[in-house]
């Protein structure tokens, strides 16, 4: 058990660490110099080069990368150049409010996604099934910044219900969550009719059926338990994702989370911030993945963990 | 009532003539049956799926023919016409522009990047896949191991940093779109290639002397690559979303290319007082995601035909 969190650990922060250095890569690769971005088109040669021996961007790569990784170790990464702050500290005070919308998000999710699929699952192929199918086949078609747009004209301007952008109150929580949910819903309610139906249909549910079992713990506890490891790794993954910024939907309602934190860190060229973010979102996805599979014997006695690994 | 005419009665003179039936089922029972049903409903999905599909691409492609404005005509003195108003079908955005036409022509250059970044990511997801699903070893491991990796990476991070390092230019915006789909053509084509390596016509084949190489693409890939072009179908959908995402967000193609997300950012700022610069050209994706959603849910769900003879 020690011995596979520990390996599953150095997995997952040899994961953050290649993902940094492609960033890394990435931005030393691309076209573009940041000291402009930071002194102004208008900037004197002079003031350019003092800009880039400010940031040490007049270094070797090589010398960059090592200055780079030093930083990484002691968890500093640098002045963000537009923040004018330590861009660790930027991305953290963000991150709160990202976390806030993805948890919410993700329980919204559950909530309606898992009855709904076994709503589906237990009458397949009849007319109603087919019309919640197509309606989820449409929530998975919208794309999320215009549900978002549709969302905020209808309940925050014409019925002013709910705040249009920003998380003053509670109250802004709601359309965000729910522009985020419609997609999610839709994936996740359609692969728990899929792992229903199947489990549904599996040998031991007939005999289960044939001795008298309640139809109520037939689907609940009998093709449930046996859906939820994959259902839960799904929900799981879906709020990992979430917390590398949930883009599209931040910019929409102007959340300050760290979705809009990195739309606007690679407009400036923000190096550090851009690395910043990166590395911290990197970080808690592979942790959330690793509680994850650390889940995994509470749902399902049969799992163990040291021996899952290799099969 | 329907159990005696197994026996059909020949010559029952004062009987009324019953129909003999070989089965107990009557065509009720089969209409309501499941199989029935999922079949009309797989029906159904296709024939509405393309419907819908048709209904956008066509337009979208006889753009150029259709009796409209430039995309890119301004007329300041028509600017937010509402639709329906002096032939502006969609009516008008705030430069006068005709909405109808500039969904349209934006439509050529979201398909085209759509159509682009599905075929290379399938192709690479093919390729790879069944590269790693026939030879195992060591080129599985790379493969899986790259999969895993960017399953790992916050995606449209990742699709907007490239993006904004390189240039929101056509090419690049395909080939990240490409990049961040071959991963479920792979996964999906090693699976299927690692059942069908085991089965006898690949040991006969090899038996015969031909060339693994030959093996896989003469006999195993045509096998798998009717469900893989299917996923393929699906993937186009996606595409489609994550430009317009990308398009929304700034990071698509510059002007004078003015793609669905581009659009529908654009009208967001006059969403208070001309709904449809939003509105519609939203409604244009979602039907034809829809459109092309359902086709690959219907081609899924049909019954596969029994080859003649098997």
């Amino acid at each position: 058990m020690t011995n596979y969190i520990l390996k599953r650990l150095g997995q997952g922060l040899l994961t953050v660490f290649l993902t940094v250095s492609t960033v890394f890569i990435l931005i030393r690769m691309a076209p573009g110099d940041p000291a402009v971005s930071y002194a102004g088109p208008l900037a004197s040669n002079e003031q350019l080069a003092a800009v880039r021996e400010q940031f040490g961007l007049d270094k070797p790569v090589l010398e960059q990368y090592w200055i780079f990784l030093q930083q990484l170790f002691t968890g500093n990464l640098g002045q963000s150049y537009s923040f004018q702050a330590p861009a660790m500290q930027v991305v953290a005070e963000r991150m709160p409010y990202t976390l806030t919308l993805a948890t919410a998000a993700i329980l919204l999710t559950a909530v309606v996604a898992i009855p709904l699929g076994v709503w589906m699952s237990r009458r397949p192929d009849t007319g109603k099934e087919l019309g919640v199918n197509v309606l989820t086949i449409a929530g998975q078609s919208m794309p999320d910044f215009w549900t978002g747009i549709m969302l905020l004209t209808g309940f925050a301007v014409l019925i002013p219900i709910f705040p249009a952008s920003g998380f003053a109150t509670w109250g802004g929580l709601v359309l965000p969550t729910i522009t985020i949910a419609i997609l999610q819903i839709a994936l996740i309610s359609r692969m728990v009719r899929r792992e229903m139906t199947t489990n549904l249909a599996a040998p031991f549910l007939t005999v289960a059926r044939s001795r008298g079992v309640r139809s109520s713990a037939l689907t609940w506890r009998y093709a449930m338990g046996n859906s939820a490891i994959p259902v839960f790794t799904a929900l799981g993954t879906r709020f990992a994702a979430m917390l590398n910024g949930v883009v599209v939907v931040e910019v929409v309602f102007a959340w300050p989370g760290v979705g809009s934190l990195i739309v606007r860190a690679l407009e400036t060229r923000d190096y550090p911030l851009i690395q910043a973010t990166v590395l911290l979102t990197a970080l808690l996805a592979v942790g959330v993945q690793l509680l994850i599979d650390l889940a995994y014997p509470l749902l399902d006695p049969r799992v163990r963990l040291g021996k899952a690994a290799t099969a | 009532m329907s159990l005696d005419t197994a026996t059909p009665a020949p010559g029952g003179a004062g009987e009324t003539v019953r129909q003999p039936s070989p089965s107990a089922v009557t065509k009720a029972d089969i209409a309501r049956a499941g199989a029935t049903r999922r079949r009309n409903a797989a029906k159904w999905k296709l024939i509405v799926g393309t419907i819908c599909t048709l209904l956008v691409i066509i337009p979208i492609i006889l753009a150029q023919v259709l009796p409209l404005p430039d995309a890119n005509f301004q007329d300041l003195g028509a600017r937010r016409l509402p639709p329906l108003t002096d032939g502006h079908l969609f009516g008008t955005d705030q430069l006068g522009r005709d909405l109808l036409s500039r969904v349209l022509h934006g439509g050529q250059v979201s398909l085209t990047i759509g159509l682009l970044a599905v075929l290379v990511s399938g192709a690479i997801g093919i390729i790879l896949g069944a590269a790693a699903g026939y030879y195992g070893g060591w080129v599985d491991t790379i493969v899986s191991r790259v999969l895993e990796a960017q399953m790992s990476l916050p995606l449209l991070m990742m699709l907007l940093l490239v993006v904004a390092l390189f240039g929101p230019s056509i090419p690049v915006i395909t080939f990240v779109i490409a990049i961040a789909q071959w991963p479920e053509v792979a996964r999906l084509t090693r699976s299927m290639v690692l059942v069908e390596r085991e089965k006898p016509y690949v040991s006969a084949a090899r038996i015969l002397g031909l060339h693994k190489i030959q093996i896989l693409i003469q006999h195993i890939i045509p096998n798998v690559i009717k469900q893989a072009t299917l996923v393929v179908l699906l993937l186009l959908a996606q595409a489609v979303l994550l430009e317009s995402a990308l398009s929304f967000l700034g990071a698509g193609p510059q002007r004078p290319f003015a793609t669905w997300g581009r659009i529908i950012s654009d009208g967001q700022d006059y969403i208070t007082t001309s709904w449809w610069m939003v509105t519609l050209p939203g409604l244009v994706i979602v039907l034809m995601v829809v459109g092309v959603n359902l086709l690959g849910d219907g081609l899924r769900d049909r019954p596969r035909r029994k080859k003649k003879g098997a």
